[in-house]
């Protein structure tokens, strides 16, 4: 899941958590704020009435002490006002329940009080009807619930546009940087605009490393690259000197056995940097890529190039490729060696009497050409492996080879953007298949 | 034929002169590009073989220099630095071939011949071998006149090297080199030349017995004439 997401979701459920739980607890806060406001209210009124009590007397409300009772017309409130006996003191305020002139009993929220005026002792009684209190609770839910819902969504929606507008950077960071770059080719570095230093830090770090990575790649290209071509030079003057040796008429055979000898080793040290230099060559892109050829006339010279090595191990070899097939900006000398090593594996490794069926087909307008041959196979913890310099695993075998065949066809498979997979089954075969892109079929 | 070898290596300029000196040719060597530039104003030669690696000149300007100075003269050069853009750059200033190194000095030899046939239009170099001709340009063999169609085209150019470097026995890792140089691949043995003889002697016998292509018992293989 994406980063920004990511935040998005956790910001919309934290806020929605919050506000169902504000409106849930909504009730029971209104219904302490309304009891506190009612019960000031309350007293307030008792205090006015006992104002009255002291300014006009408590002959105003009593006379002949008879009780005193006052409603709002819907009996929403009331004051009442009564005699009680001495001994009685109370200063409360209760849920109650009255019982109205028509039987009707109402629930009341009911502040009691007592005072004495002349030996006479008063019961006051302020009354508000608890229905009344309650009744705002409801709307005031509702409208809650509406207008945070509303905000809600307003600051979802702010999260978002900020969001993607403070997280664009990291984006083009993976974007640019990462995703799409192909190792170890990454091109030129171009700054991410950002004001946030965190992805300031994270873009330079990039690139700062993958400029390491390159300059040690480069180091190891080029380190290659010169040792061999530093190694040619001796190398040609050894192979001239055993060679100037071997013509000299006084050397006796015995000699020249061992100077065969010393050649056959110096070829395979030539080999070995011949080779070393070639993939260097390759991965520093000093081949073109300008040749046109089809398919069927690379595979035959191929064929006829290594016919004697099929012949010798009684090697059936079939090449069914459509004729019409062509393969255009390419680099013929390089996918020459390519099949020549590919064909040539497949010999190697082949059991005597075998069989080798090199194939076309069309996959998504790409060209795919597979090699299967019905060799020894390699075991699935070798497969991985196999393209690396110099890993022999498949060394039983009579004849030798120091392990830089397939590393070769990796680096020109790579050089024209192939794709190379393997199947390979122990005993039975291994199959090589090549994916040309469509832009490479003609 | 006077060649000049131009080349920084003493050792490889020496076995050069060796090589090259029991082949019959006139040689002179230059350890540096300035007393080659000399030479090269003064002299006239058939052959400057030049490598493109000198510590004090750049290769190609010699070349340059050697083409101005000496038309008649086939330049072959011969470098370490084998990259692919030297090569194009050689051969377009008018190198004549161009040997990267490591390289034999058959073939050398080889090439250089391939030169002078060149150069003086040899239509046909025909070698007879028993009853056997073989037509070196056409690069065809007949047996009484009569073509021969079954000897494939690595099977005449390990005939063409051996006839080129007659009466001189050739070891499997230099006849393999001539036939599979430009090959680049792992394999560091050279089994398959004995095959590939075995095959012309029995394509051969089917008209006559080629005595002339002998086995030098543990070393290789000469024709000879």
């Amino acid at each position: 899941m994406k980063l920004q997401t990511k935040l998005t979701l956790f910001n919309t459920v934290s806020k929605l958590v919050i506000v169902l739980l504000f409106v849930a607890l909504l009730p029971s806060l209104i219904k302490t704020i309304n009891q506190n406001y009612t019960d000031n209210r309350l007293r307030k009124q008792k205090d006015k009435v006992l104002q009255v009590v002291h300014n006009k007397g408590i002959g105003y409300f009593i006379q002949d002490d008879e009780a005193y009772g006052s409603y709002t017309p819907l009996k929403e409130e009331y004051v009442s006002l009564d005699t009680v006996p001495m001994t009685e003191y109370r200063d409360t305020i209760n849920d109650e329940l009255r019982k109205m002139e028509d039987d009707t009993i109402i629930p009341y929220r009911i502040l009691s009080h007592t005072f004495t005026i002349k030996n006479k002792n008063y019961l006051l009684e302020v009354g508000k009807s608890i229905n009344t209190i309650g009744e705002t609770s409801g709307p005031l839910q509702n409208i809650a619930l509406e207008v945070l819902l509303g905000m809600i969504l307003l600051t979802i929606l702010a999260d978002l546009i900020y969001s993607n507008y403070v997280l664009r950077p990291l984006g083009l960071i993976i974007k640019t940087k990462l995703v799409g770059n192909k190792f170890p080719q990454f091109g030129t570095y171009k700054k991410v605009e950002t004001t946030t230093t965190d992805f300031e830090y994270l873009d330079v770090s990039i690139y700062q490393m993958i400029g390491t990575i390159e300059r040690t790649f480069q180091k190891e290209r080029e380190f290659i690259s010169n040792a061999s071509h530093e190694l040619m030079t001796p190398i040609s003057i050894l192979q001239s000197k055993i060679e100037n040796m071997f013509e000299q008429d006084d050397v006796a055979d015995e000699l020249k056995i061992r100077l065969l000898e010393m050649q056959r080793i110096l070829n395979r040290l030539k080999t070995i940097t011949k080779t070393l230099l070639l993939i260097s060559q390759i991965e520093n892109e000093q081949f073109l890529r300008e040749d046109t050829i089809p398919v069927n006339t690379l595979l035959q010279e191929v064929y006829d190039e290594i016919s004697i090595r099929l012949q010798e191990k009684n090697i059936e070899c079939h090449i069914a490729v459509p004729a019409d097939i062509k393969l255009i900006k390419v680099n013929k000398f390089l996918l020459f060696n390519l099949f020549f090593n590919l064909v040539n594996n497949a010999i190697k490794y082949n059991r005597p009497g075998g069989v080798i069926k090199i194939a076309a087909k069309t996959e998504k307008g790409n060209l795919v050409i597979s090699i299967a041959d019905t060799g020894i196979g390699i075991s699935e913890a070798q497969l991985p492996h196999i393209f690396n310099r110099f890993k022999k695993f498949r060394q039983s075998l009579e004849q030798d080879s120091f392990g830089l065949g397939l590393p070769i066809v990796k680096s020109i498979a790579d050089f024209h953007r192939l794709q190379v997979n393997v199947r390979s089954e122990e005993g039975v075969g291994s199959t090589f298949e090549l994916t040309f892109p469509a832009e490479m079929v003609g | 034929m006077n060649v000049l070898i131009v080349e920084d290596e003493k050792a490889l300029a020496s076995e050069l002169e060796i090589f090259l000196t029991g082949n019959n040719y006139l040689c002179e060597n230059c350890l540096d590009g300035k007393s080659a530039s000399e030479k090269i104003a003064t002299n006239q030669y058939d052959f400057i073989l030049i490598d493109l690696g000198l510590p004090d000149y750049d290769g190609l300007d010699l070349l340059k220099e050697a083409k101005h100075n000496n038309p008649e003269a086939a330049c072959i050069i011969l470098t370490a630095r084998a990259e692919v853009f030297d090569r194009i750059k050689g051969l377009d200033m008018g190198a004549d071939d161009y040997l990267p190194k490591p390289f034999s000095l058959l073939e050398l030899q080889s090439r250089m011949q391939a030169i002078v046939r060149r150069k003086f239009g040899l239509k046909h170099t025909l070698v007879a071998l028993g009853n056997f001709s073989i037509d070196l340009t056409d690069r065809t063999i007949a047996f009484n006149n009569a073509l021969i169609n079954t000897i494939t085209k690595k099977e005449f150019d390990l005939m063409a090297y051996m006839i080129l470097h007659k009466n001189r026995t050739l070891t499997r890792p230099q006849l393999s080199e001539h036939i599979w140089g430009s090959v680049v691949n792992d394999d560091y043995d050279s089994n398959y030349i004995d095959a590939h003889i075995k095959n012309i002697r029995k394509k051969l016998n089917a008209y006559e017995s080629p005595e002339w292509l002998e086995t030098v018992r543990g070393l290789g293989y000469r024709i000879n004439l």
